[in-house]
């Protein structure tokens, strides 16, 4: 049977700054561009925004062809991210 | 020649070649468990990145990929949200991942969770969960080369022999050569398989279309519905769209054949580079699975089985060594994914059950034979499995996904320093908690209030593990500090 911790126990473990939250400026922006970008590859945007056939874009259906734009630039990020030792 | 000899014949060629290379492999091997289990952590940037992309790729991405556009139109594209997602997770937690099992000597998923959480509950929970959902993977991925084999040879080969001929040259070269073997065949299928289905999309494009542009015309003219969600059956809800999403990126990164490869790499560099820009291969791979799917329902419209449009169109309107060409990478995208399923489960059934509590501190080359013998093992359970019907892989792989996804709320205790920590118990009641709501949100209710099972498995996992860990005792000081500390020095350069 699991036993609630004391609080000694609880004293004595360290404690970090969270690593869910970016610490350098490049880190800021290429969480929060891939964020944004990703956002609009998802609901509500694809179902709505994104869904329609025209106007073509280099003869491809508009919904294929934005996220096709959408998933590049996510990729771009990521490699930007890397190149920049994110 | 008979055009189903010459489509055959080349894909005993691939066959040969893949055994071929286990030999090789074999003759390399040195009888260390690293070595055997983990390519002795020295996988360079292009080995790893074919290895990594081909076991992600399967029979799926051939014939489930293709089926679903023919069958749901365009909202299969999601696709791309998915495979960018992989890329992204493994920049950022398949680097933790790999600092922590050099640090550290991790093999398994479940040895970086037992040690955190320093609980043997924990590790066995996991490598249950592990081996559990992967063995719906090994029945998705040995139906698929059944399937290939059986329209390559039109039918002169039948499902069951054809599918035990596979699955025997799998284990062959697995056996033979361990991980080193699986890289090493991974890469030559990795790179057969991408080359094949562009080559058999943009011919059939041209062939029946007059190009790619001319095929998407016919589709906007002739079936306007397939280019738009929810499709015509109505699948691709926002609901379905976001739990594909999520079980198809974090549900398969967590599976164990693929956090096995994040350990193996040479160093942090090459696995930022891999998370960088493995996208690039898994999205596009998409592209031309779109060309033959979508294509191939103004062609064929009203197919029984809608995974078979790809098999289908190659034997009907492409010479036979073409076609044979283009299964064979086919095969090689079912082979690439069941080895390293195959070698993961014997990884976790070999370390984390008979190492851990069956015979301890025997010699590496025991395990090496032990690993050897449960893969035998294994070869019985996928033919075993193979032999039932379903012929929607992508439901089979989706089921599969949301298992692994479970691991998540763990994984990131690990991975993710902070002021909370889970613990022992709250992440063993999470997971059991989960598997319940799995079963309810899958196979009971599916799509509850239009999300998907795994969503909602992974909402009541994280609940449950963050309130028992709340009254629980959490891991002790200084495997916090040990842990998270590396991690700490790993990301920022910092101490605590």
């Amino acid at each position: 049977m699991e036993t609630p911790e004391t609080p000694e126990a609880r004293k004595g473990r360290p404690t970090y700054r969270s690593h869910l939250i970016p610490r350098t400026r490049d880190g800021w922006i290429a969480t929060v561009t891939f964020l944004v970008i990703f956002a609009l590859a998802m609901p509500p945007f694809t179902h709505t925004v994104w869904d329609r056939l025209y106007p073509t874009i280099l003869g491809m259906p508009f919904f294929y062809s934005v996220l096709l734009f959408l998933y590049l630039a996510l990729i771009g990020v990521l490699i930007w991210a890397y190149r920049r030792g994110v | 020649m008979q055009p189903w000899v010459i489509a055959t014949s080349v894909i005993f060629v691939y066959l040969v070649l893949s055994l071929w290379l286990g030999l090789v492999a074999n003759r390399r091997m040195t009888i260390n468990l690293e070595d055997f289990l983990l390519y002795g952590r020295k996988a360079g940037f292009i080995l790893l990145y074919l290895t990594v992309v081909a076991t992600y790729h399967s029979a799926f991405a051939f014939l489930g990929s293709g089926g679903f556009f023919y069958a749901n139109g365009i909202g299969f594209w999601a696709a791309g949200t998915w495979t960018v997602l992989v890329g992204a997770i493994t920049y950022v937690i398949g680097t933790r991942v790999w600092a922590l099992g050099k640090a550290f000597g991790y093999i398994t998923p479940a040895d970086m969770l037992a040690d955190f959480y320093e609980s043997e509950a924990v590790r066995v929970s996991v490598a249950v969960v592990s081996v559990l959902f992967t063995i719906l993977y090994i029945q998705a991925q040995a139906q698929g080369l059944g399937y290939i084999i059986t329209v390559a040879s039109g039918g002169h080969i039948s499902y069951p022999v054809g599918t035990l001929i596979l699955l025997v040259v799998a284990v062959s070269y697995l056996m033979a050569g361990g991980l080193r073997a699986v890289y090493w065949t991974d890469a030559l299928q990795g790179v057969w398989m991408y080359l094949a289905v562009w080559i058999g999309a943009l011919f059939l494009a041209y062939k029946l279309f007059g190009g790619p542009l001319a095929l998407w015309h016919a589709v906007e003219t002739k079936a306007p519905a397939l280019l738009s969600v929810p499709g015509p059956k109505g699948l691709f809800t926002p609901g379905m769209w976001i739990g594909m999403t999520v079980t198809l990126s974090f549900g398969v990164v967590f599976q164990p054949q693929m956090m096995i490869r994040w350990y193996t790499a040479v160093d942090a560099k090459t696995m930022k580079l891999l998370g960088a820009t493995t996208p690039i291969y898994l999205m596009t791979l998409y592209i031309p699975t779109a060309l033959i799917g979508l294509g191939g329902a103004i062609v064929l419209p009203h197919l029984a089985v809608p995974d078979q449009i790809f098999p289908d169109l190659l034997t009907r309107y492409a010479p036979a060594w073409l076609a044979g060409i283009i299964l064979a990478g086919a095969t090689a995208a079912a082979m690439s994914t069941l080895d390293s399923i195959l070698h993961a489960n014997m990884t976790v059934l070999t370390r984390d059950v008979y190492q851990r509590y069956i015979r301890p501190g025997r010699s590496d080359a025991h395990y090496v034979w032990v690993g050897r013998a449960i893969v035998f093992v294994l070869l019985g359970a996928a033919y075993g499995l193979s032999m039932y019907s379903n012929p929607f892989l992508v439901t089979l792989v989706t089921l599969s996904g949301s298992g692994a996804l479970q691991l998540m709320p763990a994984i990131l205790g690990v991975c993710f320093p902070g002021k909370r920590v889970l613990s022992r118990a709250g992440v063993v009641a999470g997971l059991a908690a989960s598997m319940v709501t799995l079963y309810e949100t899958l196979v009971v209710h599916p799509m509850l209030l239009g999300i998907h099972g795994g969503i909602w498995g992974l909402f009541v996992n994280f609940a449950v593990a963050v309130v028992v860990s709340k009254f629980t005792e959490q891991p002790s000081a200084d495997t916090v500090r040990r842990v998270h500390g590396e991690l700490e020095r790993f990301v920022y350069g910092t101490e605590e």
